[in-house]
């Protein structure tokens, strides 16, 4: 209040060098107006959308505001893309997932982390009919489905040499040709 | 008696444009179809919040806006009063909002659940209306009288502006070639023409929705993330500028800016009408 006439009567924003302030009428709470860039709220303690951090060290040390960093599996037009705080990633893209886009979704395979995106997650593609339980999902970096008894290949699509049957849903079955009258 | 927030800053008497910021919402008056830049003021701080959309019911005079920091749904009425949750649980990332003033309904896009959902003003009577086919969708308005929602869908795949009937039946897509990032998106009634403003073409364009034809209005602008019209003028915000763009809709070019002493990203842009446009809806009838 600067009608008092006293030497203190002004007292500086207790914001961060450089932000305004304003007093709310009534309440007389003060809240930061310009905070710095990437900053924000009541005393710029909190980062912006599309930032993460603890600007003024509320919850241990100081950590600047930066931007959201998900292994380039998040899109710039999208909003709301980490927590401001703890910084994990709340919308992966190109089915990745994880704290920092950095696995594949379930039912993915491959490196979240590739810098093509065509070498990040494929989908895992499993045989209805060799996969165990008919699950859909696969090793998130080999991509090897769980095959049934005998069957063979990532996608558990095939029957080991020898065996036959996949449509059985239940595992190949042995041939059981007569040696004598089989070319092998 | 609830005591009014100190945080509010009444809405003086007439026609202002709304706008948010990551904590706050601002408004500008408009003298006619021009800003009034020096009484621009902020309406409601808001910092812990990180606020999108925003809409404005012009019969009980509330303004509506969508915050995905909490994440939730919340109005307060501008002559003093409290802010208040209204849509709080089942919620991922509330982007656009539009009010349909006749039939007191209001209508959400969620980018997380990937749906378009609507309540009613207070929050009960809630419903999915659309959780198929959508990817990003953003910019959500109505058309009151005809009982329309029309919204921007910016899936970088296959971006697409839709419409519906208000109940989500007879849903169609009204245009999707030649689109890329299509965040803004506004109606005018009396023109009955639907525009869009892209981040990607970065051009904003018009269609008649009944029609189908589309017109070029502008190019080259730089990056739209919300768009209204008072009419005469069309309204964007610009996250490249940092800025509210006017465009003249018939010079087809810009004619003024307004820029912000906060220097962060702006979100939703609405214009709040003094009057309702006069009108009637079946949703109001029954």
């Amino acid at each position: 209040d600067s009608t008092v006439g006293s030497s203190s009567d002004c007292k500086a924003c207790p914001c961060p060098a450089g932000a305004t302030c304003a007093v709310v009428p009534k309440t007389n709470e003060v809240v930061c107006t310009n905070c710095p860039t990437g900053t924000t709220g009541k005393r710029c303690e909190l980062c912006d959308d599309g930032f993460f951090g603890d600007p003024l060290g509320e919850k241990g040390p100081v950590r600047a505001c930066r931007a959201c960093s998900c292994n380039n599996n998040i899109d710039p037009n999208a909003v709301g893309n980490c927590n401001r705080e703890s910084g994990e990633c709340l919308k992966c893209i190109y089915n990745t997932a994880g704290v920092f886009c950095d696995r594949c979704k379930q039912g993915f395979y491959g490196d979240a982390r590739a810098a093509n995106v065509a070498d990040k997650c494929k989908p895992c593609k499993c045989s209805p009919y060799g996969t165990v339980d008919r699950q859909t999902a696969c090793s998130q970096v080999t991509g090897q489905c769980p095959c049934l008894p005998h069957v063979i290949n990532r996608d558990c699509g095939a029957c080991e040499l020898g065996f036959y049957n996949l449509q059985s849903g239940k595992g190949c079955e042995r041939c059981n040709c007569n040696p004598i009258g089989s070319t092998n | 008696r609830p005591t009014p927030n100190p945080n509010i800053s009444p809405l003086p008497p007439g026609s202002h444009i709304l706008f948010t910021q990551s904590g706050k919402i601002e408004y500008i008056p408009l003298d006619g179809h021009n800003l009034k830049k020096n009484e621009a003021k902020t309406a409601l701080h808001l910092p812990e919040k990180v606020v999108i959309g925003i809409a404005y019911d012009c019969v009980e005079k509330m303004i509506y806006w969508t915050d995905i920091s909490t994440p939730a749904i919340s109005r307060a009425n501008l002559q003093g009063g409290e802010p208040v949750q209204l849509i709080k649980s089942d919620i991922g990332s509330p982007e656009g909002i539009a009010i349909d003033h006749l039939g007191r309904n209001m209508f959400w896009t969620d980018s997380m659940k990937d749906r378009i959902e609507v309540s009613s003003l207070d929050g009960t009577q809630r419903r999915v209306l659309v959780n198929t086919d959508l990817v990003n969708p953003r910019a959500i308005l109505t058309d009151s009288t005809n009982g329309y929602i029309f919204w921007a869908d910016w899936n970088r795949e296959s971006p697409k502006i839709e419409m519906a009937y208000m109940d989500g039946t007879n849903r169609r897509v009204l245009a999707k070639d030649d689109l890329s990032l299509p965040n803004g998106l506004t109606y005018d009634p009396q023109t009955s023409l639907l525009c869009w403003a892209d981040a990607g073409t970065h051009k904003v364009e018009c269609m008649n929705p009944q029609q189908g034809r589309r017109t070029q209005l502008m190019e080259e602008i730089q990056y739209p993330f919300g768009l209204t019209t008072d009419g005469k003028n069309f309204y964007y915000t610009d996250w490249t500028r940092v800025s509210v763009v006017v465009v003249d809709r018939h010079l087809r070019r810009e004619v003024d800016e307004f820029q912000p002493q906060k220097r962060t990203r702006l979100y939703g842009i609405t214009t709040a009408h003094a009057r309702c446009p006069a009108g009637q809806n079946y949703c109001s009838s029954n």
